[in-house]
C-alpha cells in the first residue's frame, strides 16, 4: 500500500462530550475525500486535530509518513488548513497575503511571487490584487484564502465547509480548483453537511456522525453498502444517525 | 432590560430605545472591564460625594455668577468631549454596527430607527460623564440641596446636544469627502481634539503664572459674564434646580433631538446606503509588480505585515498617539524652567516611559492581536519563533519613535544620551517581554479594552516602564 496522504488512526477528542470517538480515516495521494456527517457530528473537530489546531486525547495522525503529532512543523510543511471561516486580515490585499502566507512557509520570493500571480489570475483575483480585502465578498474572501492555502503547493489540503456561502459559479471554480489540486498528486479532504457536494465532488465519502465513521468508499460502494431500497445515501446514513431509536428499529 | 422591552409595542419607539440603551450599557460593561474594581471604585467615588454631602449639610448653594459661569465653563469642556465622543460613536453606528441592514430592511420607519440610534450614540456617551459627576452630585442633592438634581438632568441635555451635533459633523464630512476619509477624519478629529484640549490645559497649567483651560474658560466668561445672564445662565440654573431653565433646557435638547432626526434622517440614510459601495472601491493599481510582496525570511515577512496593518488602521495608529500624549503631563515638568527638575533627567525619564508604552501597544498589538491566529498555528513556524518575530517588527517600528528623545539629549550631552538610549531599548523590550508572557489573544480592534481582565498586566508595565524612566534619569542626573 501506497504511502497515504493523511493516516489517522485511533483519534479520540472529548470536550463537554464525546466528540470523536476512536476514528480511523486513510486518505490517498491524488484522491479526493468528503468527510459528510451532520452539524456537530464531529468533522471539524477531527480536521483541527489533524492540522495541529487541537490536541487530540488518543491517536495518531500521519502526513505523508510525518508523525504530526511528533513533527508538527514537518507535517505543516506538507499541509495546509482552509476553514469554512478564511484566514484573512482585511486591511491586506491579496497580493500582500499571499507574500505573508509564502513567508511563513518559507517559499523563496522568487519560487513564490510567479506562483502568486498564476493563483490570482486562476483564480480571477487579478485586477482586485491591490484592493484591501476588507470589501470582498464572502466568495471573494475565499477565493484569496484558497489561494493562499495553494501558495506553498501543499500535499495535503484540508478544507471544512470550502462551498458555504459561495455562488454556483465561485462553487464550480472552487471544486474545478480543488479537482485540479487532486490530480496533481495531492491529497484533498474536504468537509461537508450537504450530500449533494459530496456526491459530485468526491472520488471518496466518508460518512461520520456521533464522532465515529460510519461508512465509508465510493458513490458506488456506499449505495451498495445502503441497499436497493434506499433512495439515497440519506436514507441510508445520515437519517439514522439524527435518530437513533429508528436506526436501533431498522 | 429585556423584560421591559416584553412589554412594549414590538419595533415601536420605545422599543427600538431600550433596545439601545441595553445594547449601550452591555457595550459599556464590556469596555470599562473588570467590572468589581469599577464597582468598588465607584463606591468609593459615591462615599467621597457623601462625606461630601455631609460637610456641606447646611451650607446654601446659591445660584451666584460664580456659580452659573463655573458651570456654563464645565458644559462647554464636556460637550467638547462629548461631540467627539458621538462623531467616534456615530463612525461605529454608520460602518461597523452589524445592525443596521436588520432595521434597516424591517417594515419601520427609518426616521425612527435614527432616533433610536441616536439615543443609543447619547446614552453611550452620557455613561462616563455620569460616572464623573452623579456620584457626588447625588449624595450632595440628596443630602439638603435637592435643587442639585438638575445635574442628571443637564447631563441628559448635554448628551443628546452632542450626539445630534457628532452624527451631524460626521454626515457633513461624509457628504463632502467619502464615507472611508470621513471615518479617517473622524477619528483623527477626534484624537486631536480629545488630546488638545487636554494638552492646553496641560501646557497652560505648567508655567509660571498660567492657568488650566477650565480655568482660562471660566476666567474668560466670568469677565464677560456670559453664564451669570441670559441664555448663558440657563445649564446653570438647570443645574441647581431652577425649575423653568430645567424644562427650557430639557425641552431644547429634546427639541434639537427630535429636529436633528427629522432633519439628518434622509442625509444619514443616503449615507449608510452609499458606504458599502464607496468603501469597496479599488484603490488602484500599486506600482509595482507582485514580486515587491514577498520576502525572504520570517521577521521580513511579519514586520511587512505588522506595518502595513497599522499603517492602514488610522484610528488604532492614532489611539496609540493619544496614549503617549496622556503620558506628557508626567513628562511637562522637563519644559517648567527654574520650577521642575532638571531638563536632561526629565527628558530621559519621559523618553524612556514613553518608548516602554509604545513598544508594550505595538507588542500587544503584533502577538496578542493576531487577527488569524489560526493561520499561523498551522504554518511550520514555531510558536516562539514567531513570536520573536512579531516582538521584533513591535520593536522596530517603535524606534524611530523612541529615538527622538535620546536623540534631543545627545543635542546636549552625549554621554547622557547613551544612557538614555539604553534605558529606552531595555525599557521597550522589557514591555514587550511582559507583552509576550501575559499575552491575551484577542481582535485588533479590541486595542483600546485590551488591558480588560489584565489590569495587574497595565500596571506592572506601568509601574516597571516608571521605574526604568525613573533610573534612566537619575543616572543622566548622577553623571551631571
Amino acid at each position: 500500500m501506497s504511502e497515504a496522504a493523511l493516516q489517522i488512526e485511533g483519534l479520540s477528542k472529548s470536550f463537554d462530550k464525546r466528540v470523536v470517538d476512536n476514528l480511523d480515516l486513510r486518505v490517498a495521494p491524488g484522491e479526493l475525500y468528503a468527510l459528510l456527517g451532520p452539524n456537530g457530528a464531529g468533522k471539524t473537530t477531527t480536521l483541527r486535530m489533524a492540522v495541529g489546531l487541537t490536541r487530540p486525547e488518543s491517536g495518531s495522525v500521519h502526513v505523508f509518513g510525518v508523525d504530526a503529532l511528533a513533527e508538527p512543523l514537518a507535517a505543516k510543511r506538507l499541509t495546509a488548513w482552509l476553514p469554512d471561516e478564511p484566514m484573512l486580515y482585511d486591511k491586506l490585499t491579496p497580493a500582500e497575503y499571499l507574500g505573508f502566507v509564502a513567508g511563513l512557509w518559507r517559499i523563496p520570493p522568487a519560487e513564490a511571487a510567479p506562483e502568486a500571480e498564476r493563483l490570482l489570475k486562476w483564480l480571477e483575483l487579478w485586477e482586485q490584487r491591490d484592493t484591501p480585502c476588507e470589501g470582498f465578498s464572502r466568495g471573494m474572501k475565499q477565493k484569496v484564502a484558497l489561494a493562499g492555502a495553494l501558495i506553498h503547493r501543499p500535499r495535503l489540503l484540508i478544507l471544512d465547509e470550502p462551498l458555504t456561502g459561495l455562488d454556483a459559479n465561485m462553487a464550480r471554480a472552487v471544486k474545478d480548483a480543488l479537482r485540479a489540486v487532486a490530480d496533481a498528486g495531492a491529497g484533498v479532504i474536504v468537509t461537508t453537511h450537504i450530500l449533494e457536494v459530496a456526491e459530485r465532488l468526491a472520488d471518496r465519502i466518508g460518512i461520520i456522525a456521533h464522532g465515529r465513521l460510519l461508512a465509508e468508499g465510493t458513490l458506488a460502494e456506499l449505495r451498495a453498502q445502503a441497499g436497493s431500497d434506499a433512495l439515497t445515501l440519506e436514507d441510508a446514513f445520515i437519517r439514522p444517525t439524527r435518530d437513533p431509536e429508528a436506526a436501533a428499529g431498522a | 432590560m429585556t423584560w421591559l422591552m416584553h412589554r412594549l409595542t414590538p419595533g415601536g419607539f420605545l422599543w427600538l430605545l431600550i433596545n439601545e440603551v441595553r445594547l449601550a450599557t452591555r457595550a459599556a460593561r464590556q469596555r470599562r472591564g473588570g467590572n468589581a474594581i469599577w464597582a468598588l471604585l465607584i463606591l468609593v467615588y459615591t462615599l467621597a460625594g457623601f462625606w461630601l454631602a455631609s460637610n456641606l449639610v447646611g451650607v446654601p448653594i446659591a445660584p451666584t455668577p460664580i456659580a452659573l459661569n463655573l458651570v456654563l465653563a464645565v458644559c462647554v469642556l464636556a460637550a467638547s468631549f462629548m461631540t467627539t465622543q458621538a462623531m467616534l460613536r456615530s463612525q461605529d453606528t454608520l460602518y461597523l454596527a452589524g445592525d443596521l441592514d436588520l432595521l434597516l430592511t424591517a417594515p419601520l420607519p427609518p426616521r425612527r430607527v435614527l432616533l433610536a440610534k441616536l439615543c443609543g450614540i447619547a446614552t453611550n456617551i452620557i455613561f462616563v460623564f455620569a460616572a464623573f459627576t452623579l456620584p457626588v452630585a447625588l449624595p450632595v442633592a440628596l443630602l439638603g440641596h435637592p435643587g442639585l438634581f438638575g445635574v442628571p438632568l443637564l447631563l441628559l441635555a448635554l448628551a443628546m446636544v452632542s450626539a445630534c451635533l457628532g452624527l451631524a459633523i460626521t454626515l457633513a464630512i461624509v457628504r463632502v469627502a467619502s464615507p472611508r476619509t470621513a471615518r479617517t477624519i473622524a477619528q483623527i478629529v477626534g484624537a486631536i481634539l480629545g488630546a488638545s484640549v487636554f494638552l492646553a490645559s496641560q501646557f497652560l497649567s505648567a508655567g509660571p503664572g498660567r492657568e488650566s483651560a477650565g480655568r482660562a474658560l471660566f476666567g474668560w466668561l466670568m469677565r464677560h459674564n456670559f453664564g451669570g445672564e441670559g441664555i448663558g445662565a440657563l445649564p446653570g440654573r438647570a443645574a441647581l434646580g431652577d425649575f423653568p431653565a430645567m424644562v427650557l433646557v430639557l425641552g431644547a435638547a429634546m427639541l434639537v433631538f427630535a429636529g436633528a432626526g427629522a432633519l439628518l434622517g434622509r442625509v444619514f440614510l443616503v449615507s449608510y446606503q452609499n458606504a458599502p459601495v464607496r468603501l469597496t472601491r479599488n484603490r488602484g493599481r500599486a506600482k509595482g509588480g507582485i514580486a515587491r510582496h514577498f520576502r525572504g525570511g520570517l521577521f521580513a515577512t511579519m514586520f511587512a505585515k505588522e506595518a502595513r496593518l497599522l499603517r492602514r488602521d488610522p484610528q488604532l495608529a492614532f489611539t496609540i498617539v493619544l496614549r503617549l500624549i496622556y503620558l506628557v503631563p508626567i513628562a511637562l515638568p522637563a519644559f517648567t524652567h527654574g520650577r521642575g527638575p532638571p531638563l536632561l533627567p526629565a527628558l530621559a525619564f519621559a523618553g524612556v516611559l514613553i518608548a516602554g508604552q509604545l513598544a508594550g501597544s505595538l507588542a500587544w498589538l503584533t502577538v496578542s492581536g493576531e487577527d488569524s491566529p489560526d493561520l499561523i498555528a498551522v504554518a511550520p513556524v514555531e510558536k516562539s519563533a514567531a513570536e520573536r518575530a512579531k516582538l521584533a517588527a513591535a520593536l522596530l517600528i517603535a524606534a524611530p519613535f523612541a529615538l527622538v528623545l535620546p536623540l534631543a539629549i545627545a543635542l546636549v550631552s552625549p554621554r547622557a544620551a547613551v544612557i538614555a538610549l539604553t534605558m529606552t531599548g531595555a525599557c521597550a523590550l522589557a514591555a514587550g517581554l511582559v507583552e509576550l508572557k501575559f499575552q491575551r489573544p484577542g481582535p485588533r480592534k479590541s486595542f483600546g479594552n485590551r488591558r480588560r481582565g489584565s489590569f495587574l498586566v497595565g500596571l506592572l508595565t506601568f509601574l516597571m516602564t516608571g521605574l526604568l524612566g525613573l533610573g534612566a534619569g537619575y543616572l543622566v542626573w548622577l553623571i551631571g
